[in-house]
């Protein structure tokens, strides 16, 4: 059985769409600035800086009736391999994009800080695209499990990437 | 077997994939799917049964396959709440989708 800590979700859809517009909903800041906040939050910019080891940073700003104030998502990419699949971690920034502790921005103690997010594309049809979208929320990397758990799933994306080269 | 350990294979990645879009299938339509030999992928699934992540059910002469509530989208409210949200943003997205579509064919036809 999992440690309480280690969760786990895939959740996917088909969306009726060719696949390059698709991969621009990810990865076109104007784009991205549409669709990710929360309801109500506004995303007054979006910077993406597509490539391994970039961060893109959304802004996200709450409605005045919960204080009007800007929070930032970062996504740190480990791998990119385009228009087929995102790998990138998501975490609580400042607006340059460097990593804040959720506890700082008076976020639920449960609130993750790092999560492992995996973005898959497929092309279903000319107009269908197969969106799957698994997030890993990980223990911190210092617990010996967090080193082994991170080992495993670099092999598991580095092998992802050959079976996907492939097909 | 942990979650990690389990999904450090990237079949069985795939494998969970594959079950999160098509819901349910036998044995043998997943096998159907991949190049390594059916009794590769019956390994795998037992390694997916014992990390919790899938589950399976006997139906006469077949076993059927889903993912398991407990391994995947498991600890309660956390996953209703991260389910919730990716659904808001996947009718969000769809919404965008059709936008962008309507704005491109208005721009093809003058």
């Amino acid at each position: 059985m999992n440690t309480p800590r280690t969760r786990t979700l895939v959740v996917s859809r088909v969306f009726n769409a060719p696949l390059d517009l698709v991969w621009r909903t990810w990865t076109d800041a104007e784009l991205v600035m549409q669709w990710w906040g929360p309801d109500n939050f506004t995303c007054p910019f979006a910077k993406i800086d597509l490539r391994e080891g970039g961060t893109s940073v959304v802004c996200m700003r709450a409605p005045k009736e919960y204080g009007g104030q800007d929070m930032f998502s970062a996504w740190n990419y480990r791998k990119i391999v385009p228009m087929k699949s995102l790998e990138f971690i998501q975490h609580m920034a400042d607006k340059d994009g460097n990593r804040v502790d959720p506890k700082a921005l008076g976020l639920p103690p449960e609130f993750p800080s790092d999560t492992r997010t995996i973005v898959t594309f497929e092309a279903v049809s000319a107009d269908e695209t197969k969106l799957v979208v698994s997030q890993f929320d990980m223990p911190s990397a210092d617990s010996v499990f967090g080193k082994n758990a991170e080992l495993g799933l670099n092999q598991s994306v580095d092998k992802m990437q050959a079976i996907f080269a492939r097909t | 077997m942990d979650v990690f350990k389990a999904l450090s294979v990237p079949t069985r990645r795939s494998i969970v994939e594959l079950l999160a879009v098509e819901g349910e299938l036998s044995a043998t339509s997943i096998s159907d799917r991949f190049k390594t030999t059916p009794q590769a992928i019956s390994q795998h699934l037992s390694a997916l049964r014992d990390a919790h992540l899938v589950q399976m059910q006997k139906r006469g002469q077949f076993r059927l396959y889903r993912l398991d509530p407990a391994g995947v989208n498991a600890c309660g409210e956390w996953a209703e709440k991260m389910t919730r949200l990716w659904s808001k943003r996947f009718d969000a997205l769809e919404r965008l989708l059709q936008k962008e579509k309507r704005n491109a064919s208005e721009k093809r036809s003058p």
